[in-house]
């Protein structure tokens, strides 16, 4: 296998866009991340798309093909990935892997989505075999009620705060002020988050995030052909690719095992360590992480089962400010899915971008300094999860 | 009159001592299943054995939430609507298992609450029946 780079990062910013379809979205991000990366479209020898859940693909998930059409029938293969809200992370690591394994020299990566009003409606079929309609159906749980319950826990654990909470909410705010890219560039008091909307008691409205339209891509070539074209390239330490374990605690459906251990999202830690040891780096080497953030909750939750930190460390991480850009583990730099709203299948690109513009030290007002190491993480429906370390 | 439906039918049978879950447990790994599985899905279980098991009474709330603002279908909701607790409850007989939890106040469930299973009312459907399932009432 050959060492990969990213070439090329481009994004179309996030936010509510109802006049643009998700492909002319895709166009506008394909064609930053090729202007950037110097790359002609005709360069380009394949694509690996994340499979839209909500938005074109011709209702077949072929968002890659659209993405295709749109910039010039080439005649390029076409990889179209589905992994729920893991679909970019996905995708970027099938681009990852035909590059490495020399089977193409030059790929575009892509994801884009637009999604309908109102939190994720996650199956939307009505069917008793459908494990999520069972649990709407007999439970009545949607997914901002199942991370409050993993909140409500960890209150109960380690004494976790409301202020805990709103203060991560406060953090990825103050961040996104600094990204033109996000769709949410306002900061908020404590006060102000813990006086939003209670939407599923311990979390409030900007305690989670809302849903978005957004777009990203990345062009990736071998670290060599690189080389040639810039004298500092961001190179792919891992790319790898996790399904949940038969163990993991949390419940898919109704009901199931009592676990032995804390073994929650076991789909994220495997991706995340695996990537750590094909990286061949520890947690203590990472300079910023983009966690996948549809909670504050896991701001506190990640680290420590990963590994950055101890069990119950991490609200004091929050408390002393150690996740701000200038902190010993800086957490979202880029205002997280907090402050752009969730995209589902193209947030695992915009975090590749985010690490991207962070390594090359083009993040401005809210760049780690010096940054040499990042970690990006997905985690979506089906129990799928993807981690990605990139360094300079 | 009014008679009373399951929310989904085949989960649940109610005996004069309160509900039971309709589920399996493997003899070979203990594994268990809510709803009823004919085969285990453990990798690991080298001697797979399904049973049927009707699961509860009792076990105690691993965690809960409210659901403070009124979700849309297939969720079934009554107006006025009026915020619920659920949670994910760790039953005696080793399944873990969501449901509502059965008090008037939501803020009064508490993790590592004792709960047994009840029959509770989730709304009416359009033929005026009460639409019913499990959930759990703290002891
Ligand atoms: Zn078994």
């Amino acid at each position: 296998m050959r060492e990969v780079a990213v070439l090329g990062l481009g994004m179309h910013p996030w936010g509510k866009f109802p006049e643009k379809s998700v492909t002319k979205m895709c166009r506008e991000a394909v064609e930053v991340a090729l202007a950037d990366a110097g790359v002609g479209w005709r360069e380009i020898d394949a694509v690996a798309a994340a499979s839209s859940r909500f938005s074109g693909g011709k209702g077949w998930g072929l968002n890659g093909n659209d993405v295709v059409e749109e910039m010039g029938s080439s005649g390029i293969p076409v990889y179209n990935l589905s992994a729920g809200c893991a679909a970019g992370g996905n995708a970027f690591n099938i681009g990852h892997t035909l590059v490495a394994s020399g089977l193409h020299d030059t790929v575009l990566v892509v994801g884009g989505e637009k999604m309908p009003k109102g939190f994720i409606q996650t199956s939307g079929v009505e069917d008793v075999h459908d494990p999520e309609f069972l649990r709407q159906r007999c439970v009545g749980m949607p997914g901002p009620a199942f991370w409050a319950m993993l909140a409500r826990r960890r209150m109960a654990e380690y004494g976790t705060t409301p202020e805990h909470f709103a203060q991560i909410a406060v953090k990825a705010h103050k961040n996104s002020v600094h990204n033109v890219n996000a769709r949410f560039r306002k900061e908020f008091t404590i006060e102000e988050v813990l006086n939003s909307p209670l939407v599923s008691y311990p979390l409030h409205l900007l305690e989670i995030c809302p849903v978005s339209d957004g777009a990203a891509a990345v062009v990736i070539c071998s670290a060599e052909a690189a080389r040639k074209r810039t004298t500092n390239p961001i190179t792919v330490a891992a790319s790898t690719v996790a399904t949940a374990r038969f163990d993991d605690g949390i419940t898919r459906g109704l009901g199931g095992i009592v676990p032995s251990g804390p073994t929650h999202h076991s789909e994220a830690k495997q991706a995340v360590l695996k990537a750590f040891e094909v990286a061949g780096i520890g947690p203590q080497d990472l300079d910023l992480v983009e966690l996948q953030d549809n909670t504050v909750y896991y701001e506190l939750a990640f680290p420590e089962e990963w590994g950055l930190c101890e069990p119950g460390e991490a609200e004091r991480l929050v408390e002393k400010g150690e996740t701000t850009p200038t902190g010993k583990l800086p957490i979202n730099p880029s205002g997280g899915f907090q402050s752009f709203g969730e995209a589902t299948t193209a947030q695992g690109l915009f975090q590749i971008c985010e690490l991207g513009w962070q390594l090359r030290g083009e993040a401005g007002e809210r760049q780690v300094p010096n940054a040499k190491v990042g970690l990006a993480q997905t985690l979506g429906l089906g129990g799928n999860a993807t981690a990605a370390v990139l360094k300079r | 009159m009014t008679t009373r439906v399951h929310a989904v039918e085949g989960l649940m049978t109610e005996t004069a001592d309160g509900p039971r879950l309709l589920g399996s447990k493997c003899g070979g790994c203990s594994a268990t299943y809510f709803p009823r599985d004919s085969v285990c899905h453990n990798p690991d279980c080298d001697a797979p054995a399904m049973v049927d098991m009707n699961f509860g009474p009792t076990g105690k709330i691993w965690s809960c939430a409210i659901q403070n603002y009124q979700p849309p279908a297939p969720v079934i909701t009554e107006e006025p609507y009026q915020p619920y607790a659920m949670g994910m409850v760790d039953l005696d007989d080793g399944l873990r298992v969501l449901g509502r939890i059965d008090v008037d106040d939501p803020m009064s469930a508490q993790v590592g609450g004792d709960v047994e299973l009840v029959v509770g009312r989730l709304g009416g459907d359009a033929d005026g029946n009460d639409v019913v399932t499990w959930m759990f009432r703290p002891i």
